[in-house]
C-alpha cells in the first residue's frame, strides 16, 4: 500500500456479523494528504499537540462504547480501502463493495493533524432495534 | 315763460325739504293763467304791480338763473365727478376686465392645468390599469406556470413515487437476493468451515496416522532391534549348538569308530534329543514370532480399517447433509435464478451491483431533479408572491390614483363652480359697466354708481380670495403630486431591489441545500462514488484458505513420505525375516561406530572438566593468595529474567565468616550488594569513598585487605 498511499483518499474499517454479513459498525478515517492541502494554508502543528489530538481521538473511540449497540454475536473485521480507479490492486487485497449501512446513525470524532496531512473520524452504526422503538 | 301778469309771489320756502311747493326741487313750473285780477283799482296798482313783479319777477329769475347757474354748476362739477368717477369706473372696469380676463386665462390656464392634470391622471390611470392588466396577465402566466409546474411537480411526485416503489420493490428483491447470497455465502462458509474441520481432521487423523506410523516405526525398530537381539542370541545359542553338536558329532564318530558303550550312545541320543527339542522350540519362537507379527499387523489393519469405517460413516454422514445443503442451494439457486429473471436488465448475478448501482445512480438524479425542481417551484411561488404584492401595491396605488382622481374631480367641480361665478361676476360686472354707460349718458344722477362700485369691489375681492384658493390649492396639488411621483419611485425601486435580494438569498439557499445534501451523502458513504473511487477489502486473515492448503499439502507430503519409509521398513523386515545378516550388520556397525563416538566424545569432555577443574581450582588459589580474597561465583536470575553473575568475595584475614562482600557482574559492570557486613559504619564509610565517589573497586578491596590485615595481626 505504501505505493497508493498518496492515492488513497480514506480508508474504513467495520465490523461485520458473522452468520449474515450485516454491517453493525463502520469506522471511517478521512485522510487528507500533503498535495491536497497545497493550495491551503500550510498547518505546522508541534509534535506535543499532535500527540494530545491523538490521544484525544483514541480516547473518544474508547468512550464511544458507551453509545456503541452492543456485539453479542462474534463478528470480524473488513478493512476497506478507498482508493482511485486506476490503483492496481495489491495481492493480499481485493475489489469490494462499500459495505454501507441503511440509515445509519453517525458520529463525528475529533480529527488530528500531522504536517503531512489531516485524519477526520467517524463512526457509523446501525440502529439498535430498542432505539428506534 | 314769463308771465305777463305774475301770480303773487309765493315766498321762496327756506327749507328745502319743503317738497310741496313746486319749485322746490328747482324744477320751472309752467304757471298756467291765472284767473283773473278783480278790475278794480287794479290800474295802478297793476302798473306799480307790474315793475314790481317785473322787478321781482326779475329777481326771481335772476335768482332762479342763479340757482339754475349753480344749480348747473354742481350739475357740471356732478357731471364732471360723474365723469371722473365714470372715467374711474371705465378704468375700473378695464382693470377688472383685465383682471376678469386674467382671472378667465387663469381659469383657462388651470382648466389647461387640470386637463394636463386630467390627462396626465388619465395616462397614469392608464398606465397603472396597463400595469394591473400586465400584472394580471403575467399573474394569469404565472398562475399558470404555477398549475403547470404543480402538475410536473405532480408528475414528478408520481414518477417519484412510481421510481420509489420501484427501487423499494428492487431493493426488497436485492434485499432477498442479497439476503439469498448471504445465505449462500453462510453456507458455504458452513461448508468451508465443514470443509476445514474435515481438513483439520484429515490432518488430526494424518497426524495420527504419522504417530501410528511413527508408533509403529519406532515400535518396528524395538522389535527390529529385539529380533536382532533375539537373533543374535539365537545365533549364538545356534552356533553354541551347532558346535556342540559338532563335538558331539565328533565325539560320536570317534566313539563310533572306537566302539563306545551304550551309555554315550544315550548320550548322543539325549543330545540329540535336547537339539531337536532345541530346535523344536526355535522353530516354535520363530513360530511364535511370527504369529505375534501377524497379530500386530492384523491389529494394525483393524485399527485401520476401523478408522476407515468411521471415516466412511462420518463421510456418509456428509453426503447426507451436502446433499440436503445441494438441494437446498439448488432451491435457492433456481429461487435465485427467477428474481434474476423478474429483475429487468440483469441476467447474472455479476450484473446485480451494477444494477443496483444504476437504480442508486436512478434514484439520486431523480432526487436531483427533485430538488431542482422543488426550486424552481420556490422559485415560482417567489415570483407569485412578489407579483402579488406587485399586484396588491398596484392595487393600492390605483386605489390612491382613483381617490386623487376624484379630488381631482371635485377640485375640478369647484373650479368650475367658481368659474361659473366668475363667468356670473364678469356678467354682472359688464351689465354693471352697461349700466354706468347708460347713466353716462343720461347724466341723471350719480348715486346709484356707489353702490356698483362697492358690489364689484366686494366682488372683485371674492374673486381674487378665490383665484388666491385656488393658486394656492393647485400649488398644494402640485405639491402633493411631486412628493406621491417621488414616494412611488422609491418604493419602486425599494420593491426590485427587495425583489432582486429575495431573488438571490432564494438562490443561494437552495445551492446551500443541495451542498448540505450532498455533504451529507458524502458523510455517510465517506466520500464514496462509484464512478471515480474504488474500494479495496484485505483478504480476511482469519480465513487462510491458502494457508491450510499449503500445510495440508505439506502434512500430505510428509505422510506420503512417511508411508514409503514404512514400506521400506516392512520391505526391510520382510527381507530381514529371511536373511537379516546384511541389515544387521549394517546396523550394528552404524550403532558401533556412533557408541564409540559417544564413548569418544564423553571421555574428552570428562578430560575437559578434569583439566578445567584442575586449572581453575589453581587459578582461584593464585587469586586468593594474591589479592587476598576468596571468590566464590554463582550465576543468579533477577525478577524480571535477566540472568546475572553473582560473585562472593571473603578475605583471608576475615575474622568471621559473615565478613563477605557481595557483588553482582552483569554485561561488564559490576556493582556491589548491600549486606549486614557493607552495612556496618566504617566498610559503608569506604564503599562510600571508593565505590561511590571513586567508582573503583580494586581500591576498596585493597583497602579493606589492608585494614583486616593490621587488624589480624594487631590482635
Amino acid at each position: 500500500m505504501a505505493g497508493s498511499w498518496e492515492v488513497t483518499k480514506n480508508s474504513s474499517c467495520d465490523y461485520e456479523q458473522g452468520p449474515t454479513n450485516e454491517v453493525l459498525e463502520r469506522w471511517n478515517f478521512s485522510i487528507e494528504t500533503d498535495k491536497e492541502l497545497d493550495k491551503k494554508v500550510s498547518r505546522e502543528n508541534s509534535d506535543n499537540e499532535i500527540m494530545r489530538e491523538i490521544q484525544a481521538v483514541m480516547r473518544q473511540i474508547a468512550s464511544s462504547i458507551t453509545y456503541l449497540p452492543c456485539l453479542d454475536e462474534p463478528c470480524i473485521f473488513d478493512v476497506l480501502a478507498y482508493t482511485d480507479m486506476d490503483v492496481a490492486i495489491p495481492f493480499t487485497w481485493t475489489e469490494s463493495d462499500p459495505k454501507l449501512i441503511a440509515n445509519p446513525q453517525m458520529v463525528k470524532l475529533h480529527s488530528f493533524d500531522t504536517k503531512i496531512g489531516k485524519v477526520d473520524t467517524l463512526v457509523s452504526y446501525k440502529n439498535d432495534e430498542w432505539d428506534e422503538q | 315763460m314769463i308771465v305777463r301778469t305774475p301770480l303773487p309771489k309765493k315766498r321762496r320756502p327756506e327749507a328745502t325739504g319743503n317738497s310741496d311747493s313746486p319749485n322746490s326741487d328747482g324744477r320751472f313750473v309752467i304757471f298756467e293763467d291765472l284767473p283773473e285780477p278783480e278790475p278794480s283799482h287794479q290800474h295802478s296798482d297793476q302798473m306799480l304791480c307790474t315793475y314790481q313783479c317785473r322787478q321781482l319777477v326779475k329777481a326771481d329769475f335772476l335768482d332762479a338763473l342763479s340757482s339754475a347757474e349753480k344749480k348747473s354748476q354742481d350739475y357740471q362739477s356732478k357731471v364732471e365727478a360723474m365723469d371722473s368717477d365714470l372715467r374711474k369706473s371705465e378704468a375700473e372696469r378695464v382693470k377688472f376686465r383685465d383682471q376678469l380676463l386674467y382671472a378667465e386665462q387663469e381659469v383657462a390656464a388651470a382648466k389647461g392645468r387640470e386637463q394636463a392634470l386630467q390627462d396626465q391622471l388619465l395616462k397614469e390611470v392608464s398606465e397603472s390599469q396597463e400595469r394591473l392588466r400586465k400584472q394580471i396577465h403575467i399573474h394569469s402566466e404565472l398562475e399558470v406556470k404555477f398549475r403547470k409546474e404543480m402538475e410536473l411537480r405532480k408528475n414528478a411526485e408520481s414518477l417519484l413515487s412510481s421510481a420509489e416503489e420501484k427501487a423499494s420493490l428492487l431493493e426488497g428483491k436485492l434485499s432477498h437476493v442479497s439476503e439469498s447470497i448471504e445465505r449462500e455465502k453462510v453456507r458455504l462458509q458452513k461448508e468451508l468451515t465443514q470443509l476445514k474441520q474435515e481438513s483439520k481432521l484429515s490432518m488430526e487423523r494424518i497426524s495420527a496416522d504419522l504417530q501410528r506410523m511413527e508408533c509403529k516405526a519406532s515400535n518396528s525398530e524395538k522389535e527390529a532391534a529385539l529380533l536382532k537381539d533375539q537373533l543374535e542370541n539365537l545365533q549364538t545359542k545356534l552356533n553354541e549348538c551347532l558346535h556342540e553338536k559338532n563335538e558331539v558329532e565328533k565325539k560320536l564318530s570317534t566313539l563310533t569308530h572306537q566302539e563306545f558303550p551304550s551309555d554315550d550312545n544315550i548320550l548322543v541320543k539325549h543330545l540329540r534329543e535336547e537339539l531337536r527339542n532345541y530346535e523344536s522350540e526355535v522353530r516354535e519362537a520363530r513360530k511364535w514370532k511370527a504369529s505375534h507379527e501377524d497379530i500386530e499387523l492384523l491389529r494394525e489393519k483393524l485399527l485401520e480399517e476401523k478408522g476407515r469405517r468411521e471415516r466412511a460413516e462420518s463421510e456418509v454422514l456428509k453426503l447426507s447433509e451436502v446433499q440436503i445443503n445441494g438441494k437446498k442451494l439448488e432451491d435457492e439457486l433456481s429461487s435465485w435464478k427467477s428474481i434474476i429473471k423478474e429483475i429487468p436488465g440483469v441476467t447474472s448475478a455479476a450484473d446485480i451491483p451494477l444494477k443496483f448501482e444504476a437504480l442508486q445512480k436512478e434514484v439520486l438524479e431523480g432526487m436531483m431533479k427533485m430538488g431542482e425542481v422543488t426550486a424552481r417551484l420556490k422559485q415560482v411561488e417567489v415570483a407569485l408572491d412578489v407579483a402579488e404584492n406587485t399586484r396588491q401595491n398596484v392595487e393600492t396605488e390605483f386605489a390612491l390614483t382613483n381617490e386623487r382622481m376624484e379630488l381631482l374631480k371635485l377640485e375640478l367641480k369647484r373650479t368650475e363652480l367658481l368659474l361659473s361665478s366668475t363667468t356670473e361676476e364678469r356678467d354682472r360686472l359688464k351689465i354693471v359697466v352697461d349700466q354706468l354707460k347708460q347713466q353716462k349718458t343720461v347724466e341723471a344722477g350719480g348715486a346709484m354708481t356707489d353702490g356698483t362700485v362697492k358690489e364689484l369691489e366686494a366682488s372683485l375681492a371674492m374673486k381674487e380670495d378665490l383665484i388666491k384658493q385656488l393658486e394656492s390649492s393647485i400649488q398644494e396639488q402640485k405639491d402633493v403630486n411631486t412628493r406621491q411621483h417621488n414616494e412611488i419611485k422609491l418604493l419602486n425601486e425599494r420593491l426590485s431591489n427587495e425583489s432582486r435580494r429575495i431573488k438571490s438569498l432564494e438562490r443561494e439557499d437552495d445551492r446551500l441545500r443541495s451542498e448540505i445534501a450532498i455533504l451529507e451523502s458524502k458523510l455517510g458513504h465517506g466520500d464514496f462514488s462509484s464512478a471515480s473511487t474504488k474500494v479495496l477489502r484485505m483478504v480476511n486473515s482469519l480465513a487462510v484458505d491458502s494457508e491450510a492448503k499449503q500445510t495440508i499439502e505439506a502434512l500430505q507430503n510428509e505422510l506420503q513420505k512417511t508411508k514409503d519409509k514404512l514400506q521400506a521398513i516392512e520391505e526391510l523386515k520382510k527381507q530381514s525375516g529371511d536373511a537379516g545378516t546384511l541389515v544387521d550388520s549394517y546396523i550394528s556397525g552404524k550403532v558401533v561406530q556412533l557408541k564409540e563416538q559417544i564413548a569418544t566424545l564423553e571421555k574428552r569432555e570428562e578430560r575437559y572438566k578434569a583439566v578445567f577443574a584442575d586449572r581453575i581450582s589453581v587459578f582461584r588459589r593464585a587469586c586468593c593468595e594474591l589479592f587476598g580474597y576468596k571468590i566464590v561465583m554463582d550465576d543468579h536470575q533477577r525478577s524480571d529474567g535477566i540472568p546475572v553473575t553473582r560473585f562472593t568475595l571473603q578475605s583471608i584475614y576475615a575474622q568471621s565468616d559473615d565478613e563477605k562482600l557481595q557483588f553482582e557482574y552483569e554485561s561488564g559492570n559490576t556493582k556491589i550488594l548491600g549486606n549486614t557486613y557493607t552495612q556496618q559504619p566504617d566498610i559503608s564509610h569506604q564503599v562510600e569513598i571508593f565505590i561511590r565517589k571513586l567508582n573503583s573497586i580494586p581500591a576498596f578491596t585493597a583497602n579493606l585487605t589492608v585494614e583486616s590485615f593490621n587488624k589480624r595481626t594487631l590482635s
